[in-house]
């Protein structure tokens, strides 16, 4: 034991890297095939190293579409699950109301909830709303996961604050909305940012709503990736459209890296 | 306040005063799920019932379905699959996670760094996750594949159950262990620096350290990580298929896979009872949580 207690340091950073490294890997692979040519391509044999992939991305419309509708529809469901998610955090970190346990039981429920077990009432419920084969119905079906993770990040962040800030605001004669907008918002921004990342990350590259919601237009990253596989596969195209569609994501990775971690730093109601 | 301490925080939830007012502030979000859950899960009960050739003309079959899938073999195989994948992924993902999230060096850069890496697995499109293992695998072109021969990874993999089932549980632990990872960190961050020197003072070992400082700490956010976890791969479906198309021979047909093709197919009725009972198990899965997340409180609070 004190064998290995000596040299914990060392254990640790040789883990941590050992699972960079898996991480990694098919990662490097995806990087590796985007840059060459796997079809042949006017003048292009097959393993040239190449752009062609990406100026592909470029000049395509129908992924440029693709990219703009992903964009659209995160941006929608932010905007949707932000402003519904923050009372309802607010509610279940500071106030007890008969029926709360059960509540909170029924939303993570539904964050639970394979997508594929809703799909054809979605679907349906969708088509009669007129909402299918728009980007806004998507963002509208992904708050299903998207908006209890929300309450749920929220109200970790607001019960880390101390209640006697809400009692000497309404002593000053602050009404609780005013309350929620003029202070509690200010104190808690970088929680509504990682909520907002979270709502990103998980609704970005989700594929099951988005397949069925989708079929004529509107069509995010992940389905036109799906529309490229075909009789003769360009892998080359479709490893730098994904390489391409984790960009944004890893720029936010990197700039919420310091507040990433504190997201989910109370797990409880 | 990024390295505030949260002390007691069970204790100041228990607090809270009683004020059905609440009920106004979650009401948005009540109508939001209840347009998007509720009302279309109330659909696919209705529809569990009936059998359904067309939308505007149905027929009732009581509980026909349900009767046909409790009593399917097809459908016990494929729960059975899921319950061990489920497990398999857990007992690798939980440790593995705890374990690395204790291994995340200190110092912002680092920190940031190994957080930034670790995470990015999440963002790759969910379709995209077996093209990436798969080309990964590929003999000729993979990195790995052609390493194969060496390793001893047989060429026709996806001839045999337990490679393809390794594939799976690598791919699944690749994806989603940095979720773990990343719940784990942040529960880490909350344990006060008192709490270190005070352990140091008494010579604890790290072992000590781990079991008595930070597992306790951890206990919330494990629950989280595990219901996530344990759902999420229950429920397996864009990632497992593509990868041997639930073979050889359907060693690798996950309970939702069934559900897929059923909804594809349009078999409203069938397909509809088939995710009522998935519900049940989910609304069962959480209400267990729920169970022990209590007595978790129970705990803190005495």
């Amino acid at each position: 034991m004190s064998f290995i207690y000596r040299y914990l340091s060392v254990i640790k950073a040789v883990g941590l890297l050992a699972f960079m490294v898996f991480v990694c890997l098919p990662l490097v692979q995806m990087t590796l095939l985007a840059f060459v040519a796997t079809l042949p391509h006017g003048g292009l044999e097959v393993g040239q190293a190449t752009l062609r992939n990406f100026t592909t991305i470029l000049s395509e419309p129908n992924l440029r579409a693709a990219f703009g509708n992903s964009i659209a529809y995160v941006l929608i469901n932010i905007c949707i699950t932000i402003p519904v998610a923050l009372p309802a955090a607010y509610a279940f970190s500071r106030m007890s109301f008969v029926g709360d346990k059960s509540l909170f039981l029924a939303f993570i429920a539904f964050r639970i909830t394979p997508p594929v077990v809703l799909t054809l009432p979605i679907f349906q419920l969708f088509s009669a709303l007129g909402i299918v084969n728009s980007v806004f119905g998507i963002a509208l079906a992904h708050c299903l996961f998207n908006l209890p993770i929300s309450i749920w990040i929220l109200q970790g962040f607001i019960s880390a604050i101390p209640r006697e800030m809400d009692e000497t605001a309404f002593i000053d004669g602050y009404s609780r909305p005013r309350f929620v907008w003029a202070i509690l918002i200010p104190q808690i921004r970088a929680g509504i940012a990682v909520a907002a990342f979270f709502c990103f990350m998980f609704s970005w590259v989700e594929v099951v709503f988005a397949r069925i919601l989708t079929t004529t237009n509107g069509k995010p990253i992940s389905m036109a990736i799906n529309a490229l596989f075909g009789f003769q596969t360009d892998i080359g195209l479709v490893m730098a459209v994904t390489l391409a569609s984790m960009a944004p994501g890893a720029l936010l990775l990197f700039a919420m890296r310091n507040h990433l971690s504190r997201g989910f730093r109370i797990g409880q109601v | 306040m990024p390295n505030q301490p949260d002390y007691g925080g069970a204790k100041r939830l228990r607090m809270k005063p009683t004020d059905n007012s609440g009920w106004v502030f979650v009401l948005p979000a009540m109508a939001v799920l209840g347009l998007i859950g509720l009302i279309p899960l109330i659909t696919v009960v209705n529809y569990s019932f009936f059998e359904i050739f067309i939308l505007s003309s149905r027929f009732w079959v009581g509980l026909e379905w349900y009767g046909e899938l409790v009593g399917s073999a097809r459908f016990w195989q494929s729960f059975a699959r899921s319950s061990l994948f489920s497990m398999i992924v857990l007992l690798i993902q939980i440790p593995l996670g705890i374990a690395l999230a204790l291994c995340i060096p200190r110092g912002r850069l680092w920190i940031g760094l190994s957080l930034v890496v670790v995470a990015l697995p999440l963002l790759v499109p969910w379709n995209m996750i077996p093209t990436l293992w798969l080309s990964l695998l590929n003999p000729e072109t993979g990195l790995l594949g052609r390493l194969g021969s060496v390793l001893g990874w047989p060429a026709d993999w996806k001839a045999s159950a337990f490679h393809t089932w390794a594939v799976i549980v690598v791919m699944d632990v690749w994806h989603w262990t940095s979720l773990v990872v990343i719940l784990c960190y942040s529960a880490l961050t909350t344990i006060p620096a008192a709490y270190y020197q005070a352990a140091a003072i008494d010579g604890a070992s790290p072992w000590d350290v781990f079991r008595f400082i930070q597992l306790p700490r951890l206990q919330n956010v494990l629950l989280m990580a595990v219901l996530l976890r344990f759902m999420d791969s229950f429920m397996i479906y864009t990632e497992a298929f593509p990868i041997n198309a639930g073979g050889p021979a359907e060693a690798t047909l996950f309970l939702a896979v069934d559900l897929g093709e059923e909804i594809k197919a349009f078999n409203y009725g069938p397909s509809a009872a088939r995710s009522v009972l998935y519900f049940l198990i989910i609304l069962m899965v959480a209400w267990l949580f729920t169970k022990a997340q209590g007595k978790l409180d129970d705990r803190d609070a005495a």
